[in-house]
């Protein structure tokens, strides 16, 4: 179990809370960007492409604290852009930690060692380390020779001066599971406390739309991945949500579980569309149409997406939300998931061939078949 | 992508091998005709998705270089309004559709380029080439 004790006790009482007093929707984990600038630049990103003066604004650390106070989540996860590029980060993360939340800064941790001193060590702050594999696949993957090899040693100086760390890695059309078993053995020997993972979810704005994985394949390639786990491998994630990008449960998405506030302000509806903004969290709540979005409402561009901001707040609020759930996730966080299945499919090839480009306004052509 | 959704079931969406991929429309440096009200909204709808400034030009004349990052839409045009950044002012600022006069898709869409397979093909060539230390870097803000 990866998660410490006093952040599941803040989160399974919070759900609880809300669950004895009838809210309908709520805040799990708040997605601060307080930039958009990054000091890489991956090839087929569709986040971050801004004009300069939009990559120049950033938050104030008033109008982070002001929303962190407004949706009052446990978790505040930052990511950007590059978070370590803001030059008040320090003042934000503290302020966060002062207000008692559960803090995933995420960095490509290019900055992370020249900063670290800067920091101190909570139980509240964990640094989530963007690595997509290993070091010649996470290179490749980040446009830059020698990106891995700086993230490992900010991730050792994290870990030696009493830091949480944990990694995060997000995965895409070709990916080898044997490479990110392997990944996962290179990871937990660095000391981390556990990892993190997500298939890409397909941004309209990526100039590669043939890379994103189908639900079909990301079902296969995650049970390849975490089916006969090694018992050193820890998970920083809730074991339901990994369940289900294995095939072993269906949900919903819970789209304001996860709400993203930038520099534009509340994102409508979620973290990864950006249907339009609201000024407040509460307006947020009140002018959106969720009817519209997650996979049962067949919205095209919620098709593919089976990432933790839609499904994870699913899992923790069905873990921690009925003694069935709560049982299944403290099974979950002992099994090793033996499948022989899985095993013969570490030995196929992935599927390969590019998805041809589809025109989302031409029903005929919109539907691509499963090859399992 | 534009807000025209295509509707799949539930066992399509998880037969899906590929993502479903949106296509990128080409609108740098486009000048759209705005004969109607019909236009004026979907080019303003295309504005609110474009990753560029974008200049708009008031009926009252005032040209603004903004990006635009949010769009309401209401029954009438003096319901419905834009919200953008200017690259000289720190705050938002909103302004009605009513008053919009004339739209150009004038900045760089940063949206558009930067293939992963662009990105194979140099780092093929660099490496081939005996260069150690290959990588992309951001462009300068500046």
């Amino acid at each position: 179990m990866a998660v410490p004790i006093s952040q599941m006790w803040t989160v399974s009482t919070y759900v609880l809370k809300k669950k004895l007093t009838g809210t309908k929707r709520y805040p799990l984990v708040l997605m601060l960007e307080p930039l958009f600038r990054c000091n890489l630049a991956c090839a087929g990103c569709g986040k971050v492409q801004y004009p300069p003066h939009i990559l120049k604004k950033q938050l104030t650390p008033e109008e982070c604290f002001a929303a962190v106070d407004e949706c009052g989540a446990p978790m505040v996860s930052i990511p950007g852009g590059e978070p370590l590029l803001h030059p008040q980060i320090v003042e934000i993360v503290n302020g966060l930690v002062e207000r008692k939340k559960y803090i995933y800064l995420c960095t490509n941790a290019l900055e992370l060692k020249r900063r670290l001193p800067e920091f101190t060590p909570s139980k509240y702050l964990t640094f989530s380390v963007h690595l997509d594999g290993q070091r010649e696949h996470h290179d490749f993957s980040v446009c830059r020779e020698g990106g891995y090899d700086i993230a490992v040693e900010g991730i050792q100086e994290a870990v030696k001066r009493g830091f949480r760390v944990t990694t995060n890695a997000t995965f895409f059309d070709g990916t080898d599971p044997n490479s990110v078993r392997g990944f996962f053995d290179e990871v937990m020997g660095m000391g981390v406390e556990g990892i993190v993972l997500s298939p890409g979810y397909s941004y309209d704005k990526a100039p590669d739309q043939n890379r994103f994985l189908g639900r079909a394949r990301v079902r296969r390639l995650f049970r390849a991945i975490l089916s006969n786990r090694e018992p050193e491998w820890k998970f920083n994630m809730s074991p339901l949500f990994l369940e289900f990008l294995m095939g072993d449960r269906n949900y919903e998405c819970t789209p304001w579980g996860m709400p993203a506030y930038s520099i534009f302000g509340w994102q409508k509806p979620c973290y990864l569309l950006q249907e339009g903004y609201a000024d407040s969290y509460k307006e947020l709540l009140a002018t959106t149409a969720w009817e519209n979005y997650g996979v049962a409402s067949g919205n095209a561009k919620c098709a593919n997406c089976m990432v933790s901001c839609g499904y994870e707040t699913t899992a923790v609020i069905d873990g921690f939300g009925s003694v069935k759930g709560f049982l299944a996730m403290v099974k979950g966080n002992f099994s090793k998931y033996r499948d022989r299945h899985a095993l013969d499919l570490l030995n196929d090839p992935a599927p390969h061939g590019n998805a041809k480009l589809i025109q989302i306004a031409e029903p005929a052509h919109a539907l691509e078949e499963t090859h399992v | 992508m534009t807000a025209e959704v295509l509707k799949y079931t539930l066992a399509q969406v998880e037969a899906l091998e590929l993502a479903p991929a949106a296509e990128h429309e080409q609108l740098e440096g486009w000048v759209p005709t705005l004969a109607n009200e019909d236009d004026l909204r979907q080019a303003l709808e295309k504005a609110f998705d474009y990753r560029g400034d974008v200049t708009l030009t008031l009926k009252n004349g005032e040209r603004i270089e903004a990006f635009i990052f949010n769009c309401q839409t209401g029954p009438t045009l003096a319901d419905s309004f834009l919200q953008y950044f200017t690259p000289a002012a720190p705050e938002k600022r909103k302004v009605s559709y009513a008053e919009i006069a004339r739209v150009e898709f004038s900045g760089k869409d940063r949206a558009a380029g930067k293939h992963w397979e662009d990105w194979v093909k140099k780092y093929n060539e660099r490496k081939a080439a005996g260069e150690q230390g290959i990588a992309l870097h951001p462009e300068a803000l500046e």
